[in-house]
């Protein structure tokens, strides 16, 4: 029989030893992301992922705060699941990780993961770690898995399997990282439960001072700039922050049919959208699109109005809190996802449901 | 000014696919191919900063030789050149070794200040390609831009970042990628389609005029299989004549607590 198998088991450091982390391409690492000095939400998520992952092979879980100032959030990563936080820092250029930078956070990490070497880092796919995971696995030559909905050790190949959307959401497709290291993988956030907080873990909280006088390039960061505050607000954007969405399809008949559509949009102080076939029917503007570019709205209420769902259109509103679909085909795609399906010609019942909402009013945060 | 690279990339057109939970399959219904609404937005960003400054556009696109059609449009669209990166040795490569596909590509086609591309494709949805580039060719960066002004040697940016409108500078070179939304096309002037599939040549490299080798290609990732996110919740579903379903609705709107 072959026992190969057992030396990696020796290598496995002992948790009950009380020793210091064994180095090298063993353990897991979650970075930890601060927002205006908070801990974000993801990176607890996260950190209880790594600590499930770390587990599962017998390694120790990390967390990774970048900037000296962040050390305060330590415990908190301990109390999620970390055996062992490291706090980077430049002492002597403090400025250099305070702003997010996409050079100087991918040299301060790359060269804590090629001191420590660990075998998975896991990163948020939030905005900045969508921009820095890619560029940051680039750096190190190695793969990445990006938002994941769902991390898991495949322990016959000691493998992380990431698995994350395709096809607009509609489609799961799993990857592994066979050969390169780190494995890496982004996790979606919301996708993870928090851990809940252990007081009575321990942890180990070091320093590690980084020089991060580069010539590396930086950019300008403002945020609400004078300047988009007096771009007028496009539609589109409308859209995007609309609390109330109501939307018709081609199954509004024609434009006078698709009036009955604003006249509700107008008697719920709501905006107007439409699907694509709406548009090319000339009923609605570009900008009044669901579905077409890939970008998701989250209104609490969406009404759609025979309108029959394609696979983009869905997908555009999956982060709508509530959504009601008024359509004669009882199995239209939009129908299935709804939470209360209307079979029925929305050209039929609008005009009832504008006379109801008058007499009612929208429930503030639903 | 050295022109500005656009990343076209082809996908099949998913108005044209039907995805079933329930039965856990993907249904294509139609095989038609167009070009990502990412790149599209891409391609309008770079024929707005065109218009602004001397400067060419060239799309490059990786893919089969149906590709080809892509850039095509490409330049119907305003684009002055058009590469056609293809080789059945590229039908593997993932993020990474399509970057150094498309990096071979730049270093040949003589550099370049300015890449545009989509934020991220709406088929495959991993959002690596602009990063990876950036790192690949030792760029900045700034993803998913809603806005865009360019200078001769610096960009203005906007975007969504943290939920907040956020304005961002970067000295040039650098790679952009266009959030999804931003920048909608307009339709091809009526001249430059014709001159775009009569006149107009896309060049084609393979493996070997890009000078790369197996190992440039060998992919990182390895896929391990598909799966369904569990069917979406049923609904209530209402019928009956008009008057009652409207009451039905209003009934339930006030339970659920949407209206009172």
């Amino acid at each position: 029989m072959d026992f190969s198998y057992l030396d990696m088991w020796n290598e496995t450091p002992g948790q009950e030893e009380g020793e210091a982390a064994v180095e090298g391409d063993r353990n897991v690492w979650m970075f930890a992301e601060t927002v205006d000095g908070d801990l974000h939400p993801a990176a607890l998520e996260g950190m209880g992922q790594a600590r499930e992952l770390a587990d599962a092979i017998g390694v120790y879980a990390y967390g990774v705060l970048l900037g000296a100032e962040n050390a305060q959030h330590a415990e908190a990563l301990i109390a999620g699941g970390a055996d062992r936080v490291l706090v980077a820092g430049d002492p002597l250029h403090p400025d250099q990780l305070v702003a997010y930078q996409p050079e100087i956070f991918t040299l301060a990490l790359a060269a804590l993961i090629k001191q420590y070497r660990p075998e998975i880092f896991l990163l948020p796919a939030t905005d900045l770690g969508n921009d820095l995971a890619p560029r940051l696995a680039h750096h190190l030559s190695t793969g990445l898995i990006s938002h994941c909905v769902k991390v898991e050790m495949d322990m016959a190949e000691r493998l992380l399997v990431g698995t994350c959307p395709v096809l607009g959401g509609e489609v799961y497709h799993a990857f592994t990282i066979p050969l390169l290291r780190p494995q890496m993988a982004t996790l979606e956030p919301g996708y993870y439960h928090s851990p809940v907080p252990s007081t009575s873990r321990t942890g180990e909280i070091q320093q590690v001072d980084l020089d991060l006088d580069s010539t590396a390039g930086r950019l300008t960061w403002s945020k609400n700039s004078t300047a988009s505050e007096t771009t007028p607000v496009r539609q589109k954007d409308k859209l995007r922050h609309a609390r109330v969405v109501v939307a018709g399809g081609r199954g509004m008949g024609n434009e006078a049919g698709f009036a009955l559509v604003r006249e509700l949009a107008a008697a719920l102080d709501a905006s107007v959208a439409g699907s694509r076939g709406a548009f090319d029917q000339g009923w609605i503007t570009e900008d009044e699109i669901v579905g077409v570019s890939g970008e998701t709205i989250a209104p609490d209420l969406y009404i759609a109005c025979g309108l029959s769902g394609e696979i983009y259109h869905t997908f555009s509103i999956q982060d709508a809190r509530f959504i009601v679909a008024i359509n004669t085909d009882q199995n239209a795609p939009i129908m299935k996802g709804a939470n209360i399906a209307l079979v029925a010609d929305a050209r039929q019942v609008i005009p009832g449901i504008i006379d109801a909402v008058k007499e009612n009013r929208i429930v503030q945060s639903v | 000014m050295k022109p500005i690279i656009v990343l076209v990339k082809q996908i099949l057109d998913p108005r044209g696919i039907t995805v079933r939970r329930d039965k856990e399959r993907v249904f294509i219904n139609r095989e038609d191919y167009i070009i990502d609404p990412g790149s599209l937005a891409a391609i309008e960003a770079a024929v707005q900063i065109k218009s602004l400054l001397n400067v060419e556009i060239a799309a490059i696109s990786l893919g089969p030789p149906r590709a080809e059609d892509a850039l095509r449009e490409a330049l119907a669209l305003g684009c002055d050149a058009a590469y056609l990166l293809s080789d059945p040795a590229f039908e593997e490569a993932d993020a990474a070794a399509a970057v150094r596909i498309i990096t071979s590509a730049i270093r040949k086609i003589g550099g370049t200040d300015l890449i545009l591309l989509g934020q991220k494709a709406s088929d495959t949805c991993s959002g690596q390609m602009g990063p990876r580039l950036a790192e690949a060719l030792d760029f900045l960066q700034v993803t998913g831009v809603s806005e865009l002004t360019v200078e001769e040697t610096a960009l203005h940016a906007k975007r969504t970042w943290r939920n907040e409108q956020a304005a961002i500078s970067s000295p040039l070179p650098a790679v952009v990628t266009i959030a999804a939304g931003a920048f909608p096309e307009r339709l091809p002037h009526g001249a430059r389609i014709m001159s775009a599939y009569r006149v107009w040549s896309v060049t084609v490299w393979d493996k070997d005029e890009l000078d790369l080798e197996e190992s440039d290609l060998a992919p990182g990732l390895v896929f391990r299989g598909e799966s369904f996110p569990s069917p979406l919740p049923e609904g209530e579903i209402l019928k009956g004549d008009p008057a009652s379903l409207v009451h039905d609705l209003v009934a339930e709107l006030r339970q659920h607590r949407i209206i009172q």
